[in-house]
């Protein structure tokens, strides 16, 4: 950097800090991002999105408008007062100075972007602790990074739009266009024009590459793409400048090769474009260890307890936008196995575009473009991408490979009013069924007034919502199962559900006939559960919210001892509290010796709400009910395995309550960029006044 | 010594300089004038390299200045016709800014500010900001702009207009001081004020040169004469 551009870009940082469009700038961009940031949070609640990225999705859309209103009228206000001529007579070329304001430019953007993300952090500290304190700020660096490496061609385009006029209204008016509404003008376009275009092609682009990037996945072509427009750009910014000499008709030769010369660029950076997009390498960067995918309990034993190699294909094309999420969970997946010291998982990417040869060979093995193909020895399973690609359907896959089968069927009572597993309604139970089924285990209904017996591969029966009263006949021969060590799992909207209250107090358990209507809420209706309990079950979800509608509470009955033999001896615990009062409590008979499997000890759970994961309550992401279920069905089925099951600890729960919410909006949206507003107005005034 | 050379210039149909030729040499103060539209700026934009000619060169000591810009403008300096300034900066932060873009080397900045703003006689505003000096004064600090790098040669477009009485008295001691070190260029429509330090005067007419009137030998008044009589249209 020559001595020209440096002074340049002193200067140019001179004329931000005096103008109060600086001022309006920043607040209109604090506004608008703190507004996303807010949304966004929301948003993504309960998802496995990290708060870096949640954060650099929300200035994306927003910094080509800051970028372009700091930059609009930089070169077309030279242009207007004559100053311009001073710059032009000095013996320093074009370039230097055009460089020197643009990296002025840069710098104000980038120093707006520090703003909301210290903003943010603050908010963040202020209104969600806890979240905060899972996240290291060192995560938030590759967001930034992408965010500047964007806001280096916005501030490019900009000036280079700049220099093409003395207007500054034409001018903000052409920054606006190129940087904002032009890209995403198109993309609407495509969307309008493709109505699957959004499931075919995933986010904008732009918005993309900053949040793959922001997750540590960078993409060679990606990044010079950025770099080749931004060098372009300021040619095009350069020679604009020079034209200001080129008036008469003396230079109409020069004009002439100008035009040429920007063309023959724009050609030259258009194939290059497209040849680092021929040989774009992807990397998956850990970025500051916040980033790693936090795997569940679950998912670390059965990696640890798996021994072997296993072959993940990921049978898809890289241009694909559930590419970067898949590559990072594979990966992740990779990294854990072998940090357990368990399963060696290599992971292999088959473009079927590029890779021909591995494609075909997939493809005759039965595999489908766009899948998950996992291969041990002979055996293979295959997880198509429009399922939905998870942790839980990974390990289910992992699991189906390499574990011996058990007895793994439910059984759901029917006849009596209860939620069906094969109901796709709201009330139905069909989405944790197929969670059931992913994780390897059958559904079946079960009548419990025939008189065979219960099947053998029963491993437990769920009882969901029965509004009426099983027969003394149907509760005798369940009494006969549980003393055989069974295992049930009960659904209860009241205390009298199924008439079960009779059979539950000889197991230790008793139902209140009182829902809870007080406590910590967000519809005001249902009840926000945080407290876990040190058990198998509840513990691995301390962290998480799960969310009841007005569940009935329990309490121990006489049963429920902590006399007796181990093998009599019914023990009674509390898996989920809300205020100090049960809402879903176990019962074990044999409990002494539940950790031997063999010996089959009996086991009841019993929730206090009967829909809590009827389809529409899976539908939210902000609640952690799906895992509660699923780490109870694991835990009754009584795999090792399985039994200490986790919800997932990588979920973004900020905790927040809908006031929370809105309190947040109200401070990041409007209350800081006005502070920010008045406080720069200030400044700029002070130092007019003394300069 | 500085050669302007059959320099021609023309917008799309319109011409506006036929054929421009003089010499200024060291020491030298040439005033060239003209009617409005005569061509007067558009020949310092050309000089200064802000305007490409459509034939004719300039030579600075013999080499074609025009074929080496940067070399040049480190020889050349340049006030506009309407000088415009960063108005948020003081006096001496914004000369301090245009030494330091001109490459002039930190250790001899200050020393450079000193020389200009002495001859310039800008010591009282230094402090003061650009948006607050009068039209007159902002003409000073662009004139303190121009000489700062000690240039072989001054472009001062329209120098006189929009200065009071004081300061186009003072401007004869700044001129002087100026012809000291630098050929200078000016032009203007204030014959009577140029023709105290003007060495000649060169009528520029239709694109050319249609007069030159040397000071030397005759006393102001016969000197102002026969300038307005050759922008009148008087013998050559």
């Amino acid at each position: 950097m020559t001595s020209a551009m440096k002074i340049m870009w002193a200067r140019t940082l001179g004329i931000l800090r005096s103008s109060y469009t600086t001022a309006f700038a920043y607040a209109g961009f604090l506004a608008g991002a703190g507004a996303l940031f807010a949304f966004a949070l929301e948003a993504a609640e309960g998802g496995t999105e990290s708060l870096a990225v949640v954060w650099t999705s929300s200035a994306a859309p927003v910094v080509p408008l800051l970028a372009a209103v700091l930059s609009m009228d930089l070169w077309s206000e030279e242009l207007r007062t004559g100053r311009i001529s001073m710059l032009l007579s000095t013996p320093v070329r074009e370039r230097e100075l055009v460089i020197g304001k643009f990296m002025g430019a840069w710098t104000a953007t980038v120093f707006g972007l520090v703003i909301f993300l210290a903003t943010s952090i603050g908010f963040m500290a202020a209104f969600a602790p806890a979240l905060l304190s899972r996240v290291s700020v060192l995560g938030f660096v590759p967001g930034l990074l992408a965010l500047a490496l964007q806001s280096a061609l916005w501030c490019a385009v900009s000036l280079a739009a700049s220099a093409a006029t003395k207007s500054v209204a034409v001018s903000g008016l052409l920054s606006v266009s190129l940087t904002t509404l032009l890209p995403r003008g198109i993309w609407l376009a495509i969307l309008a024009w493709s109505p699957t275009g959004r499931q075919e092609l995933g986010a904008m682009p732009i918005d993309a590459n900053a949040t793959d990037m922001a997750c540590g996945l960078v993409s060679s072509a990606t990044v010079l793409t950025y770099l080749g427009l931004t060098l372009f750009a300021l040619f095009v910014n350069s020679k604009l400048v020079a034209c200001a000499r080129l008036v008469g008709r003396g230079a109409r030769q020069l004009r002439m090769s100008t035009a040429f010369t920007i063309v023959a660029a724009a050609v030259l950076a258009a194939s290059s474009i497209t040849l680092v997009h021929r040989l774009d390498a992807k990397l998956d960067i850990p970025v500051g260890g916040t980033e790693r995918k936090t795997f569940s309990a679950r998912t670390r034993n059965i990696l640890s307890e798996v021994r072997g190699e296993l072959v993940i294909s990921a049978f898809m094309s890289r241009k694909d936008p559930h590419f970067r999420q898949t590559a990072h969970l594979l990966r992740s997946l990779s990294r854990e196995a072998e940090s357990v010291g368990g399963v060696r998982i290599q992971v292999r990417y088959v473009d079927p575009v590029w890779d021909i040869g591995s494609a075909e060979r997939l493809v005759r093995e039965g595999a489908s473009r766009d899948s998950l193909v996992f291969e041990r020895g002979r055996l293979k399973a295959y997880l198509p991408l429009s399922e939905g690609i998870d942790e839980r359907k990974c390990t289910s896959a992992i699991v189906r490979l390499c574990m011996p089968p058990q007895r793994r069927t439910v059984y759901w009572t029917h006849g009596h009013g209860e939620s069906s597993f094969d109901e796709y309604g709201d009330f139905g139970m069909s989405d944790i069924a197929r969670e059931l089924v992913g994780d390897g285990y059958r559904n079946l209904p079960i009548d419990l007034s025939d008189k065979d017996q219960i099947p053998s591969d029963c491993a437990l029966i769920v009882m969901a919502g029965a509004t009426h009263d099983f027969s003394r006949a149907e509760l005798g021969r369940l009494d006969s199962y549980l003393k055989t060590g069974g295992r049930l799992l009960l659904l209860m909207g009241s205390s009298e559900s199924g008439g079960m209250t009779s059979l539950l107090s000889t197991w230790g358990i008793k139902p209140s006939p009182l829902p809870i209507s007080d406590g910590p809420t967000i519809t005001g209706t249902d009840i926000v559960i945080s407290d876990f309990a040190e058990h198998p079950v509840s513990a691995p979800l301390r962290g998480s919210q799960v969310i009841l509608e007005r569940p009935i509470t329990f309490t121990p009955s006489a049963a429920a001892s902590e006399s007796g033999t181990a093998v009599d001896r019914i023990g009674y615990s509390e898996l989920a509290l809300s205020q100090g009062r049960c809402v879903a409590a176990v019962a074990e008979r044999g409990a002494g010796t539940g950790e031997d499997v063999a010996l089959r000890p009996t086991r009841i759970i019993t929730v206090g709400d009967d829909t809590f994961v009827a389809n529409a309550q899976l539908e939210s992401r902000a609640n952690a009910n799906r895992d509660f279920f699923l780490n109870c069905v694991a835990y009754l089925s009584g795999s090792a395995a399985v039994a200490e099951d986790g919800t997932r600890t990588d979920r973004l729960v900020t905790g927040l309550d809908r006031d929370g919410r809105g309190r947040l909006l109200v401070f990041s949206s409007a209350i800081l960029p006005a502070a920010v507003f008045v406080l720069l107005a200030l400044l700029i005034a002070s130092g007019r006044r003394n300069p | 010594m500085f050669e302007v050379r059959n320099i021609s210039f023309a917008y799309a149909r319109r011409p506006v300089l036929r054929g421009v030729s003089f010499v200024v040499s060291p020491g030298e103060t040439v005033a060239i004038v003209g009617a409005n539209g005569s061509g007067k700026t558009t020949l310092l934009k050309i000089l200064a390299t802000l305007a490409q000619p459509e034939g004719g060169s300039v030579l600075v000591d013999g080499q074609d200045a025009l074929a080496m810009p940067i070399r040049y403008r480190r020889l050349m300096g340049y006030m506009p016709e309407s000088p415009a300034l960063y108005e948020d900066m003081t006096v001496k932060g914004y000369l301090r800014f245009r030494a330091q873009l001109k490459g002039e080397p930190e250790k001899r900045i200050r020393r450079r500010v000193g020389e200009s703003v002495e001859m310039c006689q800008l010591a009282p505003y230094l402090r003061h900001p650009i948006r607050s000096l009068s039209a007159g004064l902002k003409k000073r600090v662009a004139l303190a702009d121009a000489m700062l790098l000690r240039p072989r040669v001054l472009l001062l477009d329209d120098f006189l207009s929009g200065l009071d009485r004081d300061l186009r008295v003072s401007s004869e001691s700044i001129i002087t001081n100026i012809a000291a070190f630098a050929g200078v260029v000016v032009t203007g429509h204030e014959i009577a004020d140029m023709s105290k330090w003007t060495t000649r005067f060169l009528v520029l007419r239709d694109g050319k040169i249609t007069h030159t009137v040397s000071s030397a030998g005759i006393d102001r008044e016969s000197l102002v004469a026969k300038v307005d009589a050759a922008l009148s249209g008087g013998a050559q």
